[in-house]
C-alpha cells in the first residue's frame, strides 16, 4: 500500500479508542504541566506517552521522529548553555566552550516541552488511520473540504511521486543524466518541472470534476458509512482527561487567588 | 417526454474563440444507449461534460441553449439534484479515485456520503453497486493497487450507487488493456439493462456498433448527424469527418453485402449471418473462400 | 540496424514478487509488437531495454555489448522510446525546441541535427508549426510532437509504448505511416499494443507476454492464428480474423485488404 501516512493498523488497544480521546490525550499531556507548573507533571506525561507507544507497539515508529527534533534540541541545549544572559555558574567545559547551570536548566525545560507535545502527538498519529480522524473532525463540525484535503494529500503525494518518475525516465530515455554529482542532478531538475505542472493541473481538474459529480459541493448534511467509534472505555477516558484538565485549571486559579 | 433533450446547444470555452459545441439539437428517450464518436477535438468532451451540467457549471466560458434532463434545465440544478440525476464517468480511471479512503468499498461510498444517504441504505446500495459490476471480492482493497479495469468500474460503480437515471462515459476504456476493456464494456450493459439512459464516448467503432441504439456524429463542435449504427456507419461521407466504420461494415461495402433495408452490416453477428445468406442463395462473390 | 539479444531476463522491485522470469529472445529487423495483459511485464520489459533499469538476472545485448556499460546518453543515442502520455515527455516552449532537445543531448553535430529534425517534423506532420507552443496544440498533435522528437535523434532502433492509446482515426494513420516509414528505412521497431486490428495491420513479429515470460512468439500471422492460446493470455483475434473464423473460413485472413486480394 502506497501511502505516506505514518499508520499503521496493529489491531491494538490504541487503534480501537476513538480519535476524540487521543486528541483529547494531546490537550491535557500538554495543557496539565504548563498550568499546574509542576516539572514532575511534564515527565510523568513523557513516561505515559512512552508508555502508550510501547503498548501500541510504535514506539521503534517515532524514533525517526525523534531523531528529525534531536537536532533541534541539541542546538538549544548548546546555545541556551552557553549564552543565555543568566548564565553564572559554570558546569563543565568542553575545549574553549562553557556550559552554563541555568542555562541547561532552561534548556531542559524547553526540552521537555517538546518531547512531551511530541509523544503525545505520536500517540495520536501513528495509531490513528488519518481518514478516522478527519472523519471525526467533520463530524464535529470541521469543514468537509479541508478535511478532504488532508487525507487525500497522503494518498495522492505518492502517486504524484510515481508520475515523476515517468516524467524523469522520459527524459533519461532522451539521454540526459539524472544521475550523478549535484549540479548533473540539478540541471535534470529543470526539465522535469512543467510536464510534473501539467500533469497535476490536468489530474487536478479531472479529479475535482469527479468529486463534483459525485456530490462533493452538495448542500445536503453529510452521512457517515462507518458508525462513530467509541467505546466504553473512551468514555472513561475522556472523562478522565477532562477531570485532569479541569483540577489542573482548578490548582492554577488556586495558586492565582493565594 | 424525451428523457435528455438539448436544444440549440453552444458552448464557448473561457479563453477560446472557437465554438466547443455549435448549435447541438436531439432529444433521447429513456433507456436509450447512444454513441458519441468523432475525432479529437471535436466536442465529444465537451457534450459528456453538458449533459453531465458541468458545462457550464463547472469550467464558466460562453454557454447559450439548454439542456434538459427529463424537461428540467440541466443550467438549473443545483449539485445535489444534479449528481441523483447525471453520472459522469471518465477516461483516466486514476483521477476518479477520490484518495480519500482507504478500501475499495469507502470509495464507492464517498459520494452517498456527500448526499446524506441513511447507513443502512448506504451499505446496501455499496454492496449492490459492486456486486453488479463484479468487484466486491476487491472490496477491502487499497483503491489504487486495483488494476485499471477494476478502478474502472470502482468508479462506475461509485456513480451507479448514486442511483442516477442518466450515466454518460467519456471514453472509459482508452486507458484499458484488452480484459479491462471487456470488463468494462460487460459493466456498461448491465447499466443498460437496469434502464438507464447511456451516453457512451468511444473511438471503437466495432464496440460502439455492438453496443448503441443510436449514434451520434460529431465535427468541428457540431452534431452532423444521429441515427442507428446502421445508417450512420452505411454513410459514405464518413472520412471525412474524421471517422471511418466498422471493419465488417468497410468489408461488407466493398463486397456489396446488403441487409434487407439495403445497409451494411455493423456488427461481427451481422456481417456473418449476411454472408452465410449470401453464400446459401450462391450470390457468387464469397465463393472464393470456400 | 542494430541486433538485440535479451539472454535470460530476470526482473523484481522486490525479491518475493518477480514481474520477469527468465526472458530469452533475439530482436530482429521486422517490426514486433508486444502484447498481453497489463501486469504481464511488457513496459518493465521496454524500461529494460533502454537501461531505465537494471535487470536483476540476465544481461541484455547490443550487437554483442551489455548495455550495462553503457551511460544514459550513449543508450540514447542507440534506442528511443516514445513514452505513452506526451505530458510526460515534453517540456519546451516551442514544437523546434522540443524536438531538437534529443539530438542535442546525444551530441548530434549541428548540420546533421538540422536534417533529421526536419525529416522528423515531415513525418509527422509538423512541419510549418516549428515555432508553435505544444501547450497549445491538441492532444493529437502533441503526441506527434513526442513522437518527433524522439524520430530526430536517428536512432535504429525506436520502442512506442502503447501509440495508439486516446487516438483517433486520423491520428493512427499517422502513427501507422510513422511506424512503416521507420521500417522501411530498415530500423527496428518494437511496440506495446493493445489494439489488435492495428497490430495485425502494421506489424511483422508479435511477441505475447503472460505472467512475466513469453508465451508466444512469431510471425504475426502464426499469433494471431491460435485463437487458445491468445484465450490463454485473455487476447482476442484482430476483427477480421474473428469474422473469417465464425464464416468457417479456413485461411488466417489478417486485414480486409488480405481478404480482398483473394478474390
Amino acid at each position: 500500500m502506497k501511502s505516506i501516512s505514518l499508520y499503521e493498523d496493529k489491531g491494538t488497544f490504541l487503534n480501537r479508542t476513538a480519535p476524540e480521546s487521543k486528541l483529547l490525550y494531546i490537550l491535557t499531556a500538554v495543557s496539565v504541566p504548563a498550568l499546574t507548573g509542576i516539572e514532575w507533571a511534564g515527565i510523568a506525561f513523557i513516561a505515559l506517552s512512552a508508555l502508550l507507544l510501547l503498548t501500541g507497539r510504535v514506539l521503534k515508529k517515532t524514533l525517526p521522529v525523534l531523531g528529525v527534533s534531536g537536532f533541534i534540541m541539541l542546538t538549544v541545549v548548546v546555545i541556551q548553555g552557553m549564552f543565555r544572559r543568566e548564565n553564572m555558574t559554570p558546569v563543565f567545559s568542553l575545549g574553549p566552550c562553557v556550559f552554563y547551570r541555568e542555562g541547561l536548566y532552561f534548556a531542559f525545560q524547553i526540552i521537555l516541552h517538546i518531547l512531551n507535545i511530541l509523544l503525545s502527538f505520536c500517540v495520536l498519529m501513528l495509531t490513528t488511520k488519518p481518514s478516522d480522524l478527519i472523519e471525526s473532525l467533520v463530524r464535529r463540525g470541521f469543514s468537509p473540504r479541508f478535511g478532504y484535503v488532508f487525507v487525500s494529500v497522503f494518498q495522492i503525494i505518492p502517486q504524484m511521486t510515481e508520475t515523476m518518475g515517468i516524467i524523469m525516465d522520459a527524459q533519461r530515455s532522451r539521454g540526459m543524466e539524472t544521475e550523478g554529482n549535484l549540479l548533473t542532478r540539478a540541471k535534470a531538475f529543470l526539465p522535469l518541472i512543467s510536464p510534473v505542472v501539467m500533469s497535476s493541473l490536468v489530474n487536478t481538474r479531472e479529479r475535482a470534476m469527479a468529486l463534483e459529480v459525485r456530490g462533493f459541493n452538495s448542500r445536503c448534511k453529510k452521512s457517515f458509512l462507518n458508525p462513530r467509534v467509541k467505546t466504553a472505555a473512551d468514555r472513561y477516558i475522556q472523562a478522565m482527561e477532562l477531570a485532569l484538565i479541569a483540577s489542573a485549571l482548578g490548582w492554577r486559579i488556586l495558586l492565582w487567588l493565594m | 417526454m424525451a428523457h435528455v433533450t438539448a436544444l440549440h446547444l453552444k458552448y464557448k470555452y473561457p479563453g477560446s474563440d472557437t465554438l466547443a459545441l455549435h448549435d447541438i439539437s436531439f432529444s433521447v428517450e429513456r433507456g436509450e444507449c447512444i454513441g458519441i464518436i468523432g475525432e479529437n477535438g471535436s466536442g465529444k468532451s465537451s457534450l459528456c461534460q453538458a449533459l453531465a451540467g458541468l458545462i457550464p457549471g463547472f469550467y464558466k466560458g460562453a454557454y447559450g441553449g439548454k439542456v434538459l434532463l427529463d424537461g428540467q434545465e440541466a443550467a438549473h440544478m443545483d449539485a445535489d439534484t444534479l449528481c441523483r440525476k447525471v453520472g459522469l464517468v471518465f477516461q483516466n480511471p486514476f483521477n476518479q479515485v477520490t484518495g480519500a479512503k482507504l478500501t475499495a468499498y469507502e470509495e464507492v461510498a464517498f459520494g452517498l456520503e456527500n448526499i446524506g444517504v441513511p447507513r443502512e441504505e448506504m451499505h446496501a446500495r455499496v454492496r449492490e453497486a459492486m456486486e453488479l459490476l463484479h468487484i466486491y471480492e476487491y472490496r477491502e482493497h487499497y483503491p489504487f493497487d486495483l488494476s485499471g479495469g477494476q478502478m474502472q468500474r470502482m468508479a462506475i460503480a461509485g456513480v451507479f450507487a448514486m442511483r442516477p437515471e442518466i450515466i454518460v462515459l467519456d471514453e472509459p476504456v482508452s486507458q484499458l488493456d484488452p480484459q479491462g476493456r471487456k470488463e468494462v464494456f460487460e459493466a456498461i450493459r448491465t447499466l443498460s439493462g437496469h434502464g438507464i439512459t447511456i451516453f457512451l464516448a468511444e473511438h471503437n467503432m466495432e464496440q460502439i456498433a455492438a453496443f448503441c441504439d443510436r449514434v451520434a456524429l460529431l465535427h468541428e463542435g457540431r452534431l452532423i448527424c444521429m441515427d442507428t449504427p446502421a445508417r450512420l456507419f452505411s454513410r459514405d461521407d464518413l472520412e471525412t469527418y474524421g471517422v471511418e466504420a466498422p471493419v465488417f461494415t468497410k468489408l461488407a461495402r466493398v463486397l456489396q453485402v446488403r441487409g434487407q433495408d439495403g445497409l451494411f452490416p455493423v456488427t461481427l453477428e451481422e456481417t456473418k449471418r449476411l454472408f452465410m445468406e449470401k453464400r446459401q442463395t450462391g450470390a457468387g462473390v464469397l465463393e472464393w473462400l470456400e | 540496424m542494430a541486433r538485440i539479444e535479451i539472454e535470460d531476463l530476470y526482473f523484481s522491485y522486490r525479491p518475493e514478487e518477480e514481474i520477469l522470469k527468465g526472458v530469452r529472445l533475439t530482436l530482429d529487423q521486422r517490426p514486433t509488437a508486444i502484447i498481453g495483459q497489463n501486469g504481464a511485464g511488457k513496459t518493465t520489459f521496454v524500461k529494460l531495454l533502454k537501461g531505465l533499469l537494471r535487470p536483476t538476472g540476465g544481461r541484455i545485448l547490443l550487437d554483442g555489448q551489455d548495455i550495462a556499460g553503457l551511460s544514459a546518453a550513449k543508450l540514447a543515442s542507440r534506442i528511443g522510446m516514445v513514452f505513452q502520455n506526451p505530458n510526460d515527455q515534453i517540456f519546451k516552449n516551442t514544437v523546434m525546441a522540443e524536438v531538437s532537445f534529443g539530438p542535442r543531448q546525444i551530441g548530434m553535430p549541428e548540420d546533421k541535427m538540422r536534417i533529421c529534425c526536419q525529416k522528423a517534423l515531415e513525418a509527422a506532420r509538423l512541419t510549418g508549426l516549428e515555432e508553435k507552443n505544444p501547450y497549445d496544440m491538441g492532444l493529437s498533435a502533441r503526441k506527434m510532437v513526442a513522437i518527433a522528437s524522439i524520430l530526430a535523434m536517428d536512432t535504429d532502433t525506436v520502442i512506442f509504448d502503447e501509440p495508439t492509446i486516446a487516438q483517433d482515426h486520423v491520428g493512427k494513420e499517422r502513427i501507422r505511416q510513422i511506424i512503416r516509414g521507420l521500417a522501411g528505412e530498415g530500423k527496428s521497431v518494437i511496440a506495446i499494443l493493445h489494439d489488435m486490428d492495428f497490430v495485425a495491420d502494421v506489424f511483422e513479429r508479435v511477441i505475447v507476454f503472460m505472467e512475466g515470460r513469453i508465451l508466444m512468439d512469431g510471425s504475426v500471422r502464426e499469433v494471431f492464428a491460435d485463437r487458445d492460446m491468445l484465450e490463454r493470455a485473455y487476447l482476442e483475434q484482430p476483427n477480421v480474423t474473428r469474422l473469417c473464423h465464425e464464416l468457417g473460413y479456413r485461411g488466417v485472413y489478417l486485414k480486409v485488404e488480405e481478404l480482398l486480394h483473394e478474390t
